[in-house]
């Protein structure tokens, strides 16, 4: 009988180590960065509010920016099990066209514009003909590269994989347009002018950047416009039950292979949008496509494929690890630790894949 | 194996394909080359972070060609289209290929393998970036009978730790092209406090060092140094490490590249619109994509060079800038980038050699090669480049500043003259020293050679008056 | 009967055939130093042998455990960094401890093997597209870590590893032939060492595993301990190709283990098959002769470099036949009129249908 209670509550104990593991770091990061962190840059956040609350606020940011990213890439996935490859090219190619249509709207020569001469009309146009022009191009991709060849996942990765390739050295050849400049310069756009400046927060003293917060809106946007259209209309549903239940749902006599196509579309233009935030945000240059492809891959592996909640959880979660480990490592000399921030981003992100393969909303495999 | 029935024979294609194969190997490697051409190779990048500057690389090396040894371009729109004719000393020499390497050691280490071993190249000009030279250095060191002469490398170690005897580098390193900004920051921008922030890699920390050890050896203090890795997507928590412009009197941006841009923009986003006279950077704020991306918001900031001299008034300037628009102006790149100038000089430097050794290579042609070469942006000793013991230049810098050129665009305008700075700075960096890293060197006053003799240029003219 | 026992199988005349080409290759292969241009042998073959090492790795994985793994490039230069460090000595970059060379060679593999047996078992217990990415997050922190631990590398690398060789590899680069033999007989070693494993009970049932886990669960078998074994053994091949690259190369970077070197390592197995051992070294051959031979080019219409050509090439071969190049053959095979009922080429074909997901 007392051997019974005692295996019992060893498989317990080993069910129940992954959350009580979670739990005890969350607990101890919470503990390390409020009350204690030594050696750190700015110290605890009881004697430093300030920073404490700006690294809240980038971390915030710049989930917003992840998801509208990742939500393209996870609507993807979700839906087609297509592990789309190329997302970080079009994300590249959507900041390039970003870029090229602002520079034709203000005349700006090749050269960065400031804010003060870009309207907010400066900013949309760009950014609504880049999803555009990506979606037509996620389009074309899909008919031509994709449908044929649904089921075979591998395949289809494979192939985005070349395309991505293709994609990304094309955008270098060709752009910037603009003759003056070399070819493959890194180049951004500008916030409009309204929005590209600081605002007093009233809480510790902090200002922050009006753009970060606008982005930290759009996302939220993106976001709840996302839920809308995935749980409110009749496409939406469709594409649920597709998550679901692919086959099921073609079955059912429904077009998937509309469903298909509007789903690619839908995110390759997030991907686009993203890209013409981020190049508004920081710029964009030939190596983002391979960042921002393992940005997506990382949100949502962590967050969980085809769940938006997933993707939002995904994002936080990494962009709040990003900055908080760089904030607040110990800066113990010129050698630790602070550099060490990205492999423990990695890391930890290995661990949630180690505890929950499917990711922290994502459904078992 | 069963009778080769109807379709069947279709199983002998892969012998055939083998034979094929085979046959090609063997007609690629009989492709006859005549024993007394000198095969030449240039090696740049034409992928990654400097991919741009591949024309600029061979456009710059080829018109010394043309001009000094009979080479005649292909097209002078496009350098990289070959060149024809080049005679040196009675001797043909050709450029059997042009390598791409894309700013990482794998592909350097490859594509010099490509050139040297598959093309037989004798001589390597190039590599354009500091880690690739770092590894073609290695590499020198395992063949001593090629000569390699650097492109516009600018790590510190091929010439001080590692100093090959088949290498040579007419131009400054990553450090030695900041020499004499730090000590501007201090006198002209009156600086006494500041922060820096650098690459988290070798060039980064280089180009730091030569900052760093002027501006605290004229006696500044270095508050804060922050190191953003490679590869960060989002700068926002690095800028937040440094202080805040009211706790400094400036700042030294070393994030290049491609970070340039975005490390900028999140320092706006931190503390709204940058005042060009709180920055000082490298020659990252003016160079490659640094022109379109960057330039434009800091009209008035001072940054190193790049060794480079636009505008200077001197006959040994403007004879090389001729030179540039001579061969490949139609080509329209701008010939006072130092991505040019340094190119030019080390294939003038090979044609010199090459005559001198007539005709001969590995331990001849290292002997003949110059120890000193006129440079078009050189003024002391003559107009002279020397080249140290360990064959490191030892050059005059000049310390630049962007300005509003006449057409609206940003243009470089020399502010200072520093004359005759070589690699280990007077003693200051030692072949034993630990190399330039994140807490190396470190901010110590210091007396350097040039301090005191760093003069003002106005107009592109250098005048008598001393800066500092 | 050990579950690693060898048992003889009959042979069709297809095996046959590629018993006689393989044959025919092998002895072409071993004669060609002696007539063969410098070139090709220190570069383009001993490269071939050692990238298809690192690729076959990959290709057991995908054909016979049903798991594409993005993690053997980070694996083979974890071997590669391990022997940098524990084999150079004096002024180079990483620890340097100037160890002997052929225990640095045991230990780089030991270590090695080691963390795969960690990656494993933290891996196995995901399947499909979340395997991919696990140990596509595996890749990232290798590169990741050796770019920014500065003691053990940072990116420019480690130097200076072939000077450190074994007497018996001498110097590759005025002895390249010994290396090349090396690299061709581990090459044979492992090419045969897989054949041999997946016919094994514990290859079977790892096969067993790769087409109904839930399956092979309900009767009896410890599916994540395949897995993790199958891992272990791929990473112990990764780590062999890890140090003859060391060896190869004398440098070696976080580039090596980099996203790009990731993907061109799945390049190399899908070209040449990823249902087939042998497509790993055909894969490499032509992967390295293509990589070589477009250098120059730059494409007419477009625009662009040789990277549009390949990824075109690539796109090409994935359309037209996803099962690469011994894909090819073996559709060659049946429309000479022979047919193929079983056996690994249709479990293979099964297998790059995809993971199931």
């Amino acid at each position: 009988m007392r051997r019974a209670v005692s295996a019992f509550d060893w498989r317990l104990l080993v069910r129940r180590l992954p959350v009580g593991v979670a739990v005890g770091t969350t607990v101890f990061a919470l503990v390390w960065v409020l009350f204690w962190a030594p050696s750190t840059n700015f110290g605890p956040a009881i004697h430093s509010p300030a920073n404490f609350l700006i690294t809240l606020l980038n971390g915030l940011t710049l989930a917003a920016l992840m998801f509208i990213v990742a939500s393209g890439f996870s609507l993807i996935f979700g839906l087609m099990r297509v592990v789309n490859m190329a997302h970080g090219s079009f994300l590249l190619l959507g900041g390039y066209i970003a870029y090229e249509v602002q520079q034709s709207m203000t005349n700006g020569g090749g050269l960065t514009v400031f804010s003060s001469q870009v309207n907010a009309w400066d900013w949309l146009v760009p950014a609504i003909v880049a999803a555009a022009a990506i979606g037509g191009i996620g389009l074309v991709t899909q008919q031509v590269f994709l449908r044929w060849n649904m089921g075979q996942d591998l395949r289809q990765a494979l192939i985005t994989i070349a395309i991505s390739v293709i994609i990304a050295d094309q955008v270098v050849a060709h752009f910037p347009l603009e003759s003056s400049i070399e070819k493959g310069s890194a180049v951004n756009t500008s916030w409009p002018g309204a929005i590209d400046r600081l605002v007093n927060l009233h809480i510790a003293g902090v200002q922050y950047s009006v753009a970060r917060l606008t982005m930290l809106g759009l996302g939220v946007a993106v976001g709840i416009a996302l839920w809308l259209w995935l749980y409110r209309t009749k496409t939406g549903m469709v594409i649920r039950a597709g998550v679901d239940d692919r086959q099921m749902t073609s079955a059912l006599g429904v077009n998937i292979q509309v469903t298909f196509a509007i789903a690619f579309v839908v995110g390759a233009s997030l991907a686009a949008l993203g890209g013409a935030v981020f190049t508004s945000y920081a710029g964009v240059n030939p190596t983002t496509d391979g960042q921002w492809l393992l940005n997506s891959l990382v949100v949502v592996i962590v967050g969980g494929l085809g769940s938006i909640f997933g993707t939002v959880a995904g994002a936080l979660l990494y962009a709040l690890v990003y900055n908080f480990s760089i904030s607040y490592l110990p800066t113990t000399g010129g050698d630790c630790c602070g550099q060490y921030s990205p492999v423990l981003t990695f890391v930890l992100l290995a661990l949630v894949l180690a505890f929950r393969p499917q990711g922290l909303f994502g459904r078992p495999a | 194996m069963g009778r080769l029935r109807g379709r069947r024979w279709r199983i002998l294609l892969p012998f055939a394909a083998m034979a094929i194969v085979a046959a090609a190997i063997a007609a690629s490697s009989l492709a006859a080359h005549s024993a007394s051409v000198i095969r030449l190779a240039i090696m740049s990048d034409c992928k990654g972070a400097f991919g741009g500057a591949y024309e600029l690389d061979i456009g710059g090396a080829e018109a010394a060609l043309a001009q000094y040894a009979h080479g005649k371009p292909v097209s002078s729109k496009k350098p990289s289209a070959g060149m024809t004719g080049i005679t040196i000393g009675g001797h043909p020499v050709k450029i059997v290929g042009y390598g791409c390497g894309n700013d990482t050691v794998p592909v350097a280490i490859s594509e010099t393998k490509r050139l040297m071993e598959q093309l037989k190249a004798d001589i390597m000009i190039g590599p354009l970036s500091g880690d690739e030279a770092v590894t073609i250095a290695h590499y020198a060191q395992k063949h001593p009978t090629k000569t390699f002469i650097i492109g516009t490398a600018g790590s510190q170690d091929p010439t001080l730790q590692i100093a090959p005897k088949n290498m040579f580098r007419y131009h400054g390193d990553g450090a030695q092209w900041n020499a004499g900004t730090g000590i501007l920051a201090y006198k002209k921008l009156g600086w006494r406090k500041a922060a820096i922030i650098m690459d988290d890699y070798s060039f980064g920390w280089t180009s730091a060092a030569g900052l760093i050890a002027d501006f605290c050896g004229a006696g500044g203090k270095i508050v804060k140094r922050v190191f953003p890795p490679l590869n960060t997507t989002d700068y926002a928590p690095y800028v937040q490490q440094l202080p805040a412009p009211s706790k400094v009197d400036g700042y030294f941006w070393v994030v290049g590249g491609t970070g340039t841009g975005p490390s900028l923009k999140a320092y706006e986003s931190a503390y709204g619109k940058v005042d060009p006279k709180k920055f000082v950077g490298n020659l990252f704020f003016f160079f490659q994509s640094g022109f379109a991306d960057v330039a434009p918001r800091l009209i008035g900031a001072y940054y190193g060079g790049f060794g480079n001299a636009p505008g200077l008034k001197t006959a040994g300037a403007k004879q090389y800038e001729a030179t540039m628009k001579k061969w490949f102006g139609p080509a329209g790149f701008n010939v006072t980038d130092s991505f040019v100038y340094n190119y030019f000089n080390a294939a003038h430097a090979l044609v010199i050699g090459l005559t001198k050794s007539g005709g001969a290579l590995g331990a001849s042609l290292n002997a003949s090669l110059p120890r000193s070469i006129k440079a078009g942006y050189q003024v002391s000793n003559g107009g002279q480049v020397k080249l140290d013991s360990n064959r490191q230049a030892i050059a005059d810098q000049y310390p630049q500043q962007i300005v509003k050129g006449p057409d609206g665009k940003p243009a470089a305008k020399i502010v200072g003259y520093v004359p005759g700075v070589d690699q280990s700075f007077g003693g200051f960096f030692k072949k034993t020293s630990p190399p330039p890293g994140r807490s190396q060197p470190p901010c110590v006053k210091h007396k350097f050679p040039w301090a005191g003799h760093i003069k003002a240029v106005q107009n592109g003219v250098i005048t008598k008056k001393t800066i500092g | 009967m050990s579950p690693f026992a060898w048992r003889p199988r009959p042979m069709s005349e297809k095996n046959l055939v590629e018993l006689v080409i393989g044959v025919t290759l092998l002895l072409f292969l071993a004669v060609f130093p002696v007539f063969g241009v410098g070139y090709w042998v220190s570069f383009v073959l001993t490269q071939t042998f050692l990238i298809g090492i690192a690729a076959a790795s990959l290709v057991f994985l995908t054909a016979y455990g049903g798991m594409v793994s993005l993690a053997q490039t980070a694996l083979y230069g974890i071997s590669a960094f391990a022997l940098g460090n524990m084999v150079t000595k004096g002024a180079v970059k990483g620890l340097h401890l100037g160890l002997d060379p052929w225990l640095a060679v045991v230990l780089a593999i030991a270590i090695t093997t080691a963390i795969g047996l960690v990656f494993g078992a933290v891996a196995s217990r995901s399947a499909g597209i979340y395997f991919l990415m696990i140990t596509l997050t595996y890749a990232v922190i290798a590169f990741t870590f050796f770019g920014q631990v500065t003691q053990v590398s940072g990116f420019s690398g480690i130097a200076g590893i072939a000077d450190r060789t074994p007497a018996l590899v001498g110097d590759p680069v005025t002895q390249p032939n010994r290396l090349y033999y090396i690299a061709l007989v581990t090459a044979l070693v492992v090419y045969f060492a897989i054949r041999h494993v997946v016919r094994t009970p514990f290859g079977i049932s790892l096969q067993g595993v790769r087409d109904d886990p839930v399956r092979m669960g309900s009767l009896g078998y410890n599916v994540a301990l395949h897995r993790t074994l199958a891992f272990t053994f791929a990473a112990f091949i990764a780590s062999l190709a890890g140090v003859l690259y060391g060896w190869w190369n004398g440098v070696i970077a976080p580039d090596n283990v980099g996203l790009g070197a990731t993907v061109d390592l799945l390049i190399v197995a899908v070209i040449g098959g990823l249902g087939r051992v042998e497509g790993a070294w055909l894969g490499a051959f032509a992967f390295v002769v293509i990589n070589n031979y477009v250098r120059d080019v730059s494409v007419p219409v477009l625009g662009g470099s040789f990277n549009t050509v390949i990824g075109l090439i690539f796109l090409a071969i994935v359309i037209v036949s996803p099962s690469g190049l011994m894909g090819l053959w073996d559709r060659l095979w049946d429309a000479a009129g022979y047919r193929e009922g079983s056996g690994p080429r249709a479990a293979a074909a099964a297998g790059t249908a995809g993971p199931q997901a």
